[in-house]
């Protein structure tokens, strides 16, 4: 579980807080997704979960972050990322070894995983990210997609509790989207990975997370459940989070029928609400 | 405007990238090349922008071949936004970044003239000039990037990916900028692009690429509304489209929430009509 009580915290040399005032519970098994426009928060509230706040990055941090009971302030970086698996944003700067595969054993030789179980850690995990092949190239040789793919083999390797993904998808196209999503969604419900992730493509992210919290300036301006959250699409919208386009159309056919319609999250939801609009 | 003729490419050491293809655009197009990754688009909008020259073919850009024009007549016609800003931005204020590419494009100007056109620029993009490029966020940085373009007056705009990265009304920002500049000077756009429903809030035309080669050419919503080339090309429709086409019959031209809206209305107008008779 991770617990955030009242996080405000202000990088070293600014004068406006990057959040403020964050109270967030993603219980044992959640999976969250976290949206906001640019500058919200997103990715210091990542930062703030893998440990990398306040070890890593400095400031005037209060409140506090616990990760499955431990305080990430009292509690090394080293112990947090054996508990906190991050896909970061940047795969370049997240990516250090020339190799796919060297990339992988790199963090399984760090957390000092036995030598028998490497291999098959690494096939697995490759396997899952559907890169078998990838695995004599040099990440010279990649495209920002696969490269993309790597980074999360490599954190999957090491067999995370909670996964914390700052938009893992940026490169990739639709279809390698959906499945990274997929993956995740298999990883959250058949072994319980806690899943928080961020991301802009909104269509995606509703049809995946349980849960959303909404950042802008630094504050949460919404949370809650999907749905609960995405009823909200006309003042989202106002704080420059886009909805999906199903999500628009049962608040548009609310207002032009004068019936309520719970607000659609997917296809299927909005073709069974036309159906039912329709004689 | 812009002649792909039968232009196959390949780097080194793998097989084609780009096989056999072939397509004009027509000055004032906004046309976007859609596939999965690794199916070409890149290596197409690289090939019409010079960056590389094909291995077998002929590009003509206002029927000049690629391979044998000068590269600071491509860089004055075409202009190039990448994905990631980053990679394009060089200097240490908006001003110098904006006047860089005038210069280095435009250098037979006067100085004079050059700054003005840096002037009305900056005042068009909402810049002071004194701003730091690296202190701006990915969405601004990325509005530079597309001004200091745009200042060249370039004819024909090649964008690769670029509302990656950026939030729901950065990407409307820079998208709204190019549809003006494509309607009012009539700038030819050529998009590579993943996010489908921007594809069709913006584009007129699409090009449907896979494994390298071209597999359909037409306007976007015919391009969308074909089931069978969307899966061949691993394309997941925009929403209200994928909708419309579950629907069938009286939904075909519903591809906004709006239009979709009117369908339904429309839908039970009748169908009450039909139970007062």
């Amino acid at each position: 579980m991770i617990v955030f009580q009242d996080l405000s915290f202000t990088y070293k040399g600014e004068k406006k807080p990057a959040l403020q005032e964050i109270r967030l519970t993603v219980p044992d098994g959640g999976f969250l997704g976290v949206i906001g426009p640019a500058g919200a928060g997103k990715t210091t509230l990542a930062r703030a979960v893998s440990g990398m706040i306040p070890h890593h990055y400095t400031g005037d941090y209060y409140g506090s972050v616990t990760v499955n009971g431990l305080d990430t302030v009292e509690t090394s970086l080293d112990e947090i990322s054996r508990l906190v698996g991050t896909v970061f944003q940047d795969v370049d700067s997240q990516i250090i070894s020339p190799m796919v595969e060297d990339e992988m054993l790199y963090g399984l030789e760090n957390f000092g995983v036995p030598r028998e179980e490497i291999p098959g850690r690494v096939e697995e995990a490759l396997e899952k990210v559907g890169i078998a092949e990838l695995r004599e190239r040099t990440i010279g040789s990649l495209s920002g997609g696969q490269r993309q793919k790597v980074a999360i083999a490599s954190i999957l390797a090491l067999k995370p509790q909670i996964l914390v993904l700052d938009e893992p998808t940026g490169e990739l196209d639709p279809r390698s989207s959906r499945q990274v999503f997929s993956l995740l969604k298999e990883l959250n419900e058949e072994q319980g990975i806690t899943v928080i992730l961020i991301e802009q493509k909104i269509m995606l992210l509703c049809e995946f997370a349980r849960q959303l919290a909404v950042l802008n300036g630094g504050r949460i301006v919404f949370q809650g459940d999907t749905r609960e959250v995405l009823s909200h699409s006309e003042e989202l919208q106002a704080l420059g989070v886009n909805c999906p386009r199903v999500t628009t159309l049962s608040r548009v056919l609310s207002d032009r029928t004068g019936e309520a319609q719970p607000a659609c999250i997917n296809l299927d939801e909005a073709e069974a609400m036309v159906r039912r609009l329709i004689p | 405007m812009i002649q792909m003729e039968h232009v196959s490419f390949s780097y080194s050491d793998q097989g084609p990238t780009v096989q056999d293809v072939s397509f004009h655009v027509e000055k004032g197009d906004f046309v976007a090349i859609l596939g999965a990754n690794g199916a070409g688009k890149t290596t197409t909008v690289r090939l019409i922008d010079g960056l590389i020259r094909p291995t077998q073919g002929r590009v003509l850009i206002h029927g000049a071949d690629t391979a044998t024009s000068p590269v600071s007549e491509r860089a004055r016609r075409v202009g190039f936004l990448f994905q990631n800003p980053d990679r394009q931005i060089c200097k240490n204020t908006v001003r110098e970044e904006i006047l860089f590419g005038l210069k280095t494009v435009r250098g037979d100007e006067s100085e004079e003239a050059l700054n003005a056109r840096c002037r009305e620029v900056l005042e068009d993009f909402g810049f002071s000039g004194d701003e730091e490029p690296f202190s701006l966020s990915r969405g601004q940085r990325q509005r530079v990037a597309l001004a200091s373009i745009l200042a060249v007056e370039p004819e024909v705009l090649i964008l690769d990916e670029p509302t990656t990265g950026l939030d729901y009304l950065e990407c409307c920002h820079i998208m709204d900028r190019i549809r003006r500049m494509n309607r009012e000077q009539q700038v030819t756009v050529v998009m590579v692009c993943h996010d489908m429903e921007v594809v069709l809030d913006y584009a007129q035309r699409a090009l449907v690429m896979a494994g390298g080669k071209l597999l359909a050419d037409g306007p976007v919503r015919e391009i969308f509304r074909d089931a069978a080339l969307m899966e061949k090309a691993s394309i997941l429709p925009p929403q209200m489209i994928g909708l419309s086409l579950r629907l069938g019959e009286g939904f075909e031209q519903a591809d906004t929430p709006d239009t979709m809206a009117d369908a339904v209305l429309a839908r039970r107008g009748e169908g009450g009509k039909r139970h007062e008779n």
